[in-house]
Protein backbone atom coordinates (compact mmCIF):
# COMPACT_ATOMS: atom_id res chain seq x y z
CA UNK A 1 0.00 0.00 0.00
CA UNK A 2 1.45 3.77 -0.61
CA UNK A 3 2.61 5.78 1.40
CA UNK A 4 0.97 8.78 0.36
CA UNK A 5 -0.87 9.52 -3.06
CA UNK A 6 -2.05 12.80 -4.31
CA UNK A 7 -3.53 13.57 -7.66
CA UNK A 8 -3.70 17.19 -8.63
CA UNK A 9 -3.63 18.09 -5.60
CA UNK A 10 -4.18 21.78 -5.41
CA UNK A 11 -4.00 24.20 -1.50
CA UNK A 12 -4.93 27.67 -1.84
CA UNK A 13 -4.75 29.61 1.51
CA UNK A 14 -6.03 33.26 1.25
CA UNK A 15 -4.42 34.26 -1.91
CA UNK A 16 -1.67 32.36 -2.15
CA UNK A 17 -1.19 29.14 -4.17
CA UNK A 18 0.44 26.80 -1.96
CA UNK A 19 0.49 23.69 -3.88
CA UNK A 20 -0.55 24.01 -7.52
CA UNK A 21 -1.81 20.73 -9.08
CA UNK A 22 0.90 18.53 -7.24
CA UNK A 23 0.66 14.57 -8.29
CA UNK A 24 2.99 12.58 -6.21
CA UNK A 25 3.20 8.85 -5.13
CA UNK A 26 5.33 7.50 -2.28
CA UNK A 27 5.42 4.19 -0.69
CA UNK A 28 9.41 3.87 0.23
CA UNK A 29 9.76 3.42 4.56
CA UNK A 30 11.39 7.02 4.78
CA UNK A 31 10.80 9.74 2.69
CA UNK A 32 12.16 13.18 2.74
CA UNK A 33 10.99 16.24 1.44
CA UNK A 34 13.30 19.31 0.97
CA UNK A 35 12.88 22.70 -0.65
CA UNK A 36 13.34 26.17 0.00
CA UNK A 37 11.69 27.92 3.03
CA UNK A 38 7.68 28.67 1.34
CA UNK A 39 8.53 26.06 -1.53
CA UNK A 40 4.90 24.18 0.05
CA UNK A 41 6.79 21.16 2.00
CA UNK A 42 5.16 22.07 5.06
CA UNK A 43 1.91 22.09 3.73
CA UNK A 44 2.15 18.63 1.92
CA UNK A 45 2.82 17.50 5.50
CA UNK A 46 -0.29 19.15 6.82
CA UNK A 47 -2.11 17.72 4.28
CA UNK A 48 -1.11 14.51 5.30
CA UNK A 49 -1.30 14.81 8.52
CA UNK A 50 -5.27 16.02 8.03
CA UNK A 51 -4.37 19.41 8.91
CA UNK A 52 -5.07 21.29 5.86
CA UNK A 53 -7.65 20.67 3.44
CA UNK A 54 -6.97 20.18 -0.31
CA UNK A 55 -8.71 23.03 -2.16
CA UNK A 56 -8.83 20.17 -4.79
CA UNK A 57 -7.37 17.41 -6.00
CA UNK A 58 -7.16 13.47 -4.34
CA UNK A 59 -5.33 12.84 -0.99
CA UNK A 60 -4.79 9.42 0.20
CA UNK A 61 -2.86 8.32 3.46
CA UNK A 62 -2.44 5.00 4.08
CA UNK A 63 -5.36 4.47 1.84
CA UNK A 64 -7.49 7.31 3.74
CA UNK A 65 -8.90 10.17 2.69
CA UNK A 66 -7.70 12.31 5.36
CA UNK A 67 -10.84 14.23 5.70
CA UNK A 68 -13.65 11.67 5.19
CA UNK A 69 -11.63 9.34 7.58
CA UNK A 70 -10.17 11.64 9.81
CA UNK A 71 -10.42 9.73 13.03
CA UNK A 72 -8.78 6.37 11.21
CA UNK A 73 -5.92 8.39 10.02
CA UNK A 74 -5.75 10.22 13.96
CA UNK A 75 -5.80 6.66 15.38
CA UNK A 76 -2.42 5.15 12.32
CA UNK A 77 -0.68 8.83 11.54
CA UNK A 78 0.71 10.78 14.17
CA UNK A 79 2.78 14.25 13.65
CA UNK A 80 5.90 15.90 14.99
CA UNK A 81 6.45 19.35 14.77
CA UNK A 82 9.63 21.96 15.04
CA UNK A 83 8.35 23.79 18.15
CA UNK A 84 8.40 21.61 20.94
CA UNK A 85 7.28 24.19 23.31
CA UNK A 86 3.77 23.94 21.39
CA UNK A 87 3.75 20.02 21.58
CA UNK A 88 3.65 20.03 25.39
CA UNK A 89 -0.41 19.49 26.69
CA UNK A 90 0.30 18.25 30.02
CA UNK A 91 2.49 19.50 33.00
CA UNK A 92 4.28 16.56 33.47
CA UNK A 93 6.10 14.18 31.22
CA UNK A 94 4.41 11.26 32.24
CA UNK A 95 1.52 12.90 32.22
CA UNK A 96 2.31 14.08 28.37
CA UNK A 97 2.96 10.89 27.18
CA UNK A 98 -0.21 9.36 28.69
CA UNK A 99 -2.30 12.21 26.97
CA UNK A 100 -1.57 10.65 23.59
CA UNK A 101 -3.36 7.30 24.73
CA UNK A 102 -6.34 8.79 26.55
CA UNK A 103 -8.94 8.14 23.74
CA UNK A 104 -7.68 4.68 23.51
CA UNK A 105 -9.22 1.94 25.71
CA UNK A 106 -5.24 0.29 27.00
CA UNK A 107 -3.49 0.07 29.77
CA UNK A 108 -1.77 3.37 29.83
CA UNK A 109 0.87 3.16 32.64
CA UNK A 110 2.80 -0.04 30.85
CA UNK A 111 2.83 1.74 27.57
CA UNK A 112 3.94 5.23 29.11
CA UNK A 113 6.37 3.29 30.98
CA UNK A 114 7.95 1.19 28.04
CA UNK A 115 7.58 4.41 25.88
CA UNK A 116 9.18 6.69 28.42
CA UNK A 117 12.60 4.31 28.54
CA UNK A 118 12.84 3.48 25.00
CA UNK A 119 13.42 7.86 25.02
CA UNK A 120 15.33 7.61 27.97
CA UNK A 121 12.72 9.93 29.63
CA UNK A 122 11.78 7.67 32.60
CA UNK A 123 14.38 9.62 35.08
CA UNK A 124 12.21 12.96 34.07
CA UNK A 125 9.02 11.42 34.26
CA UNK A 126 7.44 13.25 37.20
CA UNK A 127 9.53 16.37 36.11
CA UNK A 128 7.17 19.22 34.68
CA UNK A 129 7.24 19.58 30.68
CA UNK A 130 8.03 22.84 30.75
CA UNK A 131 11.18 23.07 32.98
CA UNK A 132 12.90 20.27 30.46
CA UNK A 133 15.80 21.48 27.65
CA UNK A 134 14.77 21.78 24.19
CA UNK A 135 16.27 18.61 22.67
CA UNK A 136 14.40 16.94 25.78
CA UNK A 137 10.96 18.45 25.10
CA UNK A 138 11.42 17.31 21.39
CA UNK A 139 12.44 13.72 22.55
CA UNK A 140 8.92 13.94 24.72
CA UNK A 141 7.16 15.44 22.12
CA UNK A 142 8.62 12.06 19.81
CA UNK A 143 7.33 10.21 22.43
CA UNK A 144 4.02 11.71 22.93
CA UNK A 145 3.88 10.38 19.19
CA UNK A 146 5.38 6.80 19.09
CA UNK A 147 3.36 5.85 22.25
CA UNK A 148 0.69 5.54 19.87
CA UNK A 149 2.70 2.99 17.51
CA UNK A 150 1.74 4.84 14.77
CA UNK A 151 1.96 3.42 11.14
CA UNK A 152 3.15 6.55 9.57
CA UNK A 153 4.88 9.52 11.52
CA UNK A 154 5.55 13.22 10.03
CA UNK A 155 8.02 14.83 11.12
CA UNK A 156 7.86 18.65 10.16
CA UNK A 157 11.13 20.26 10.53
CA UNK A 158 12.07 18.17 13.98
CA UNK A 159 15.57 19.28 14.46
CA UNK A 160 15.28 22.93 13.55
CA UNK A 161 15.68 23.81 17.33
CA UNK A 162 17.88 21.77 18.27
CA UNK A 163 22.12 21.39 18.51
CA UNK A 164 24.08 18.86 17.09
CA UNK A 165 23.84 15.86 19.87
CA UNK A 166 20.00 16.18 20.35
CA UNK A 167 19.26 16.46 16.85
CA UNK A 168 20.83 12.87 16.22
CA UNK A 169 19.68 11.72 19.30
CA UNK A 170 15.90 13.04 17.55
CA UNK A 171 16.95 11.40 13.86
CA UNK A 172 17.90 8.13 15.08
CA UNK A 173 14.40 7.85 16.51
CA UNK A 174 12.94 8.69 13.92
CA UNK A 175 14.80 6.31 11.83
CA UNK A 176 14.77 3.70 14.06
CA UNK A 177 13.29 0.24 12.84
CA UNK A 178 10.08 0.52 15.12
CA UNK A 179 7.56 -0.73 11.87
CA UNK A 180 6.58 2.89 11.33
CA UNK A 181 6.87 4.24 8.20
CA UNK A 182 8.50 8.24 8.26
CA UNK A 183 7.18 11.75 6.22
CA UNK A 184 10.56 13.90 6.91
CA UNK A 185 10.03 17.42 5.95
CA UNK A 186 13.57 18.90 6.49
CA UNK A 187 16.52 21.64 5.70
CA UNK A 188 19.09 18.93 7.18
CA UNK A 189 20.23 17.42 3.89
CA UNK A 190 21.92 14.97 5.73
CA UNK A 191 18.83 13.97 7.22
CA UNK A 192 17.31 13.36 3.74
CA UNK A 193 20.17 11.43 2.64
CA UNK A 194 19.76 9.16 5.23
CA UNK A 195 16.14 8.62 3.62
CA UNK A 196 15.28 5.99 1.00
CA UNK A 197 13.20 8.07 -1.11
CA UNK A 198 13.18 11.83 -1.25
CA UNK A 199 10.50 14.67 -2.92
CA UNK A 200 12.45 18.25 -3.63
CA UNK A 201 9.42 20.35 -3.81
CA UNK A 202 9.87 24.00 -5.51
CA UNK A 203 6.91 26.92 -6.00
CA UNK A 204 4.22 24.36 -4.41
CA UNK A 205 5.38 21.60 -6.86
CA UNK A 206 7.05 18.34 -6.86
CA UNK A 207 10.83 19.32 -8.94
CA UNK A 208 12.33 15.93 -8.60
CA UNK A 209 11.26 12.62 -6.88
CA UNK A 210 13.87 9.59 -6.54
CA UNK A 211 17.29 8.65 -4.71
CA UNK A 212 17.91 10.79 -2.00
CA UNK A 213 21.42 11.32 -3.18
CA UNK A 214 19.97 12.74 -7.08
CA UNK A 215 17.38 14.80 -5.45
CA UNK A 216 19.91 16.38 -3.08
CA UNK A 217 22.06 16.77 -5.61
CA UNK A 218 19.66 18.95 -7.70
CA UNK A 219 18.82 20.85 -4.70
CA UNK A 220 21.83 21.88 -4.48
CA UNK A 221 22.50 22.84 -8.33
CA UNK A 222 19.31 24.45 -7.56
CA UNK A 223 20.72 26.86 -4.85
CA UNK A 224 23.85 28.15 -6.64
CA UNK A 225 23.48 31.58 -8.11
CA UNK B 1 -0.60 27.18 40.89
CA UNK B 2 1.32 24.10 42.20
CA UNK B 3 2.36 21.22 39.80
CA UNK B 4 1.73 17.83 41.25
CA UNK B 5 4.76 16.23 43.16
CA UNK B 6 4.49 12.41 43.63
CA UNK B 7 3.94 11.18 47.03
CA UNK B 8 2.03 8.19 49.05
CA UNK B 9 -0.13 10.99 51.47
CA UNK B 10 -3.66 10.06 52.32
CA UNK B 11 -4.74 13.01 49.86
CA UNK B 12 -2.32 11.55 47.15
CA UNK B 13 -4.44 7.82 47.92
CA UNK B 14 -7.69 9.81 47.47
CA UNK B 15 -9.46 9.28 44.50
CA UNK B 16 -9.31 12.99 42.61
CA UNK B 17 -13.27 13.04 42.39
CA UNK B 18 -14.18 12.54 46.32
CA UNK B 19 -11.22 14.85 46.89
CA UNK B 20 -12.12 17.50 44.82
CA UNK B 21 -15.81 17.80 46.60
CA UNK B 22 -13.70 17.71 50.20
CA UNK B 23 -11.52 20.49 49.62
CA UNK B 24 -14.20 22.34 47.81
CA UNK B 25 -16.27 22.17 50.94
CA UNK B 26 -13.56 23.22 52.73
CA UNK B 27 -12.34 26.24 51.05
CA UNK B 28 -16.54 27.41 50.73
CA UNK B 29 -16.78 27.02 54.33
CA UNK B 30 -13.33 29.27 54.99
CA UNK B 31 -15.08 31.37 53.10
CA UNK B 32 -18.75 31.61 54.35
CA UNK B 33 -17.13 31.88 58.28
CA UNK B 34 -18.76 35.22 59.66
CA UNK B 35 -16.28 37.85 60.18
CA UNK B 36 -17.98 39.10 63.30
CA UNK B 37 -17.05 36.11 64.92
CA UNK B 38 -13.40 37.70 65.44
CA UNK B 39 -10.18 35.71 65.76
CA UNK B 40 -12.09 32.64 65.97
CA UNK B 41 -12.78 33.26 61.99
CA UNK B 42 -8.91 33.37 61.69
CA UNK B 43 -7.95 30.58 63.93
CA UNK B 44 -10.41 27.89 62.40
CA UNK B 45 -8.97 28.34 58.63
CA UNK B 46 -5.52 28.39 60.50
CA UNK B 47 -6.00 24.70 62.50
CA UNK B 48 -7.89 23.45 59.48
CA UNK B 49 -4.87 24.41 57.15
CA UNK B 50 -2.35 23.08 59.76
CA UNK B 51 -4.94 19.79 59.79
CA UNK B 52 -4.95 19.19 56.36
CA UNK B 53 -0.86 19.69 56.10
CA UNK B 54 -0.16 18.06 59.02
CA UNK B 55 -0.14 14.23 57.27
CA UNK B 56 2.39 11.85 56.51
CA UNK B 57 4.21 12.59 53.20
CA UNK B 58 3.06 16.02 53.20
CA UNK B 59 4.56 18.18 56.37
CA UNK B 60 5.11 21.47 57.80
CA UNK B 61 7.42 22.26 55.10
CA UNK B 62 4.86 21.99 52.21
CA UNK B 63 2.67 23.97 53.57
CA UNK B 64 5.19 26.74 53.83
CA UNK B 65 6.74 26.63 50.54
CA UNK B 66 2.92 27.31 49.30
CA UNK B 67 2.39 29.94 51.63
CA UNK B 68 5.82 31.18 50.30
CA UNK B 69 4.34 30.86 46.75
CA UNK B 70 1.44 32.73 47.37
CA UNK B 71 3.02 35.62 49.82
CA UNK B 72 2.36 38.85 47.21
CA UNK B 73 -1.07 37.72 47.24
CA UNK B 74 -1.06 37.67 50.81
CA UNK B 75 0.88 40.87 51.38
CA UNK B 76 -1.32 42.86 48.80
CA UNK B 77 -4.25 41.43 50.66
CA UNK B 78 -2.83 42.46 54.28
CA UNK B 79 -2.25 45.76 53.08
CA UNK B 80 -5.38 46.76 51.67
CA UNK B 81 -7.20 44.84 54.37
CA UNK B 82 -5.14 47.12 57.17
CA UNK B 83 -5.56 50.49 55.26
CA UNK B 84 -9.37 49.92 55.37
CA UNK B 85 -10.74 47.58 57.81
CA UNK B 86 -8.15 47.72 60.76
CA UNK B 87 -5.83 45.23 62.52
CA UNK B 88 -8.35 42.72 63.42
CA UNK B 89 -10.45 42.28 60.20
CA UNK B 90 -7.32 42.36 57.95
CA UNK B 91 -5.67 39.68 60.00
CA UNK B 92 -8.92 37.53 59.98
CA UNK B 93 -9.74 38.28 56.07
CA UNK B 94 -5.72 37.54 55.14
CA UNK B 95 -5.81 34.55 56.96
CA UNK B 96 -9.02 33.53 55.00
CA UNK B 97 -7.65 34.30 51.98
CA UNK B 98 -4.65 32.45 52.77
CA UNK B 99 -6.22 29.27 53.79
CA UNK B 100 -7.99 29.70 50.71
CA UNK B 101 -5.30 29.35 48.63
CA UNK B 102 -2.82 26.64 50.28
CA UNK B 103 -6.15 23.99 51.26
CA UNK B 104 -6.97 24.34 47.81
CA UNK B 105 -3.52 24.18 46.31
CA UNK B 106 -3.55 20.47 47.93
CA UNK B 107 -5.74 19.21 44.65
CA UNK B 108 -3.06 19.74 42.26
CA UNK B 109 0.05 19.10 44.58
CA UNK B 110 -1.58 15.37 45.51
CA UNK B 111 -3.42 14.90 42.09
CA UNK B 112 -2.15 13.94 38.61
CA UNK B 113 -4.26 16.18 35.99
CA UNK B 114 -5.14 13.58 33.70
CA UNK B 115 -6.97 11.81 37.33
CA UNK B 116 -8.36 15.54 37.57
CA UNK B 117 -9.29 15.33 33.53
CA UNK B 118 -11.20 12.10 34.11
CA UNK B 119 -12.42 13.03 37.25
CA UNK B 120 -13.97 16.33 35.43
CA UNK B 121 -15.52 14.36 32.91
CA UNK B 122 -16.83 12.78 35.14
CA UNK B 123 -18.60 15.04 37.39
CA UNK B 124 -19.71 16.89 33.99
CA UNK B 125 -21.49 14.14 32.37
CA UNK B 126 -24.88 15.20 32.97
CA UNK B 127 -24.51 17.98 31.77
CA UNK B 128 -24.53 16.18 28.25
CA UNK B 129 -28.49 16.35 28.23
CA UNK B 130 -27.83 20.30 27.77
CA UNK B 131 -25.46 19.89 24.86
CA UNK B 132 -22.16 20.47 26.76
CA UNK B 133 -19.49 18.34 26.09
CA UNK B 134 -17.56 17.36 29.15
CA UNK B 135 -14.22 15.90 27.61
CA UNK B 136 -14.10 19.37 25.96
CA UNK B 137 -14.32 21.24 29.24
CA UNK B 138 -11.84 18.91 30.77
CA UNK B 139 -9.49 19.48 28.07
CA UNK B 140 -10.00 23.32 28.23
CA UNK B 141 -9.15 23.62 31.78
CA UNK B 142 -5.87 21.29 31.22
CA UNK B 143 -4.71 23.01 27.74
CA UNK B 144 -5.49 26.75 30.58
CA UNK B 145 -3.33 25.13 33.06
CA UNK B 146 -0.34 24.27 31.35
CA UNK B 147 -0.16 27.02 28.67
CA UNK B 148 0.32 29.64 31.50
CA UNK B 149 3.75 28.97 31.82
CA UNK B 150 4.55 29.08 27.84
CA UNK B 151 2.69 32.79 27.80
CA UNK B 152 4.77 33.78 30.47
CA UNK B 153 8.36 32.84 28.81
CA UNK B 154 6.85 34.38 25.64
CA UNK B 155 6.39 37.41 27.70
CA UNK B 156 9.98 37.32 28.87
CA UNK B 157 11.21 36.83 25.48
CA UNK B 158 9.96 39.58 24.33
CA UNK B 159 10.78 41.97 27.04
CA UNK B 160 14.37 40.68 26.59
CA UNK B 161 14.02 41.13 23.03
CA UNK B 162 13.14 44.84 23.54
CA UNK B 163 15.55 45.30 25.89
CA UNK B 164 18.48 44.24 23.29
CA UNK B 165 17.09 46.29 20.91
CA UNK B 166 17.41 49.23 23.45
CA UNK B 167 13.63 49.67 23.38
CA UNK B 168 11.93 51.69 26.48
CA UNK B 169 8.94 49.64 28.17
CA UNK B 170 5.91 50.37 26.84
CA UNK B 171 2.52 48.54 27.37
CA UNK B 172 1.70 49.37 23.42
CA UNK B 173 4.94 47.93 22.00
CA UNK B 174 4.72 44.84 24.57
CA UNK B 175 1.35 43.84 24.20
CA UNK B 176 1.31 43.39 19.88
CA UNK B 177 4.15 41.26 19.82
CA UNK B 178 3.17 39.41 22.82
CA UNK B 179 -0.20 39.24 21.44
CA UNK B 180 1.67 37.84 17.74
CA UNK B 181 3.19 35.07 20.01
CA UNK B 182 0.09 33.95 21.91
CA UNK B 183 -1.68 33.72 18.85
CA UNK B 184 0.86 32.28 16.98
CA UNK B 185 1.24 29.39 19.89
CA UNK B 186 -2.64 28.84 19.86
CA UNK B 187 -2.34 27.93 16.27
CA UNK B 188 0.63 25.85 16.82
CA UNK B 189 -1.33 23.86 19.76
CA UNK B 190 -4.60 23.43 17.83
CA UNK B 191 -2.31 21.68 15.17
CA UNK B 192 -0.75 19.55 18.03
CA UNK B 193 -4.27 18.90 19.72
CA UNK B 194 -5.46 17.97 16.13
CA UNK B 195 -2.73 15.92 15.41
CA UNK B 196 -3.58 13.78 19.12
CA UNK B 197 -6.78 13.23 17.85
CA UNK B 198 -8.30 15.78 19.70
CA UNK B 199 -10.94 17.68 17.59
Amino acid sequence: MSVLELDAVHVRLGDAHVLRELTLSLDARTTAIIGENGSGKSTIARLVGGLVRATSGTVRVLGLDPVREAAELRRRVAVVFSNPDAQIVMPTVAEDVAFSLRRRNTSRSERVSAALDRFGLSALAERSSHELSGGQKQLLALCGAFVRDPELVIADEPTAYLDARNARRVADHLFSDGGHRLLLVTHDLDLARRCEQAVFVAGGDAVAVGDPADVVAEYERSLVW
Amino acid sequence: MTLYRPGDSVWHRLPAGPKTVILAVLVLAVSLLPLGWGWPAAAIPAVLCLGCYAVPAIGMRRLASQLFAARWIILVTLAGQLLFLGPTAAAVNTTRVAAVIVIAGLLSLTTRVTALLDAFERGLTPLERLHVDPRRVALLLAVTLNTLPVLARAAAQVREAQRARGVRPSLRLFAVPFLVLALKHADELGDTLTARGIR
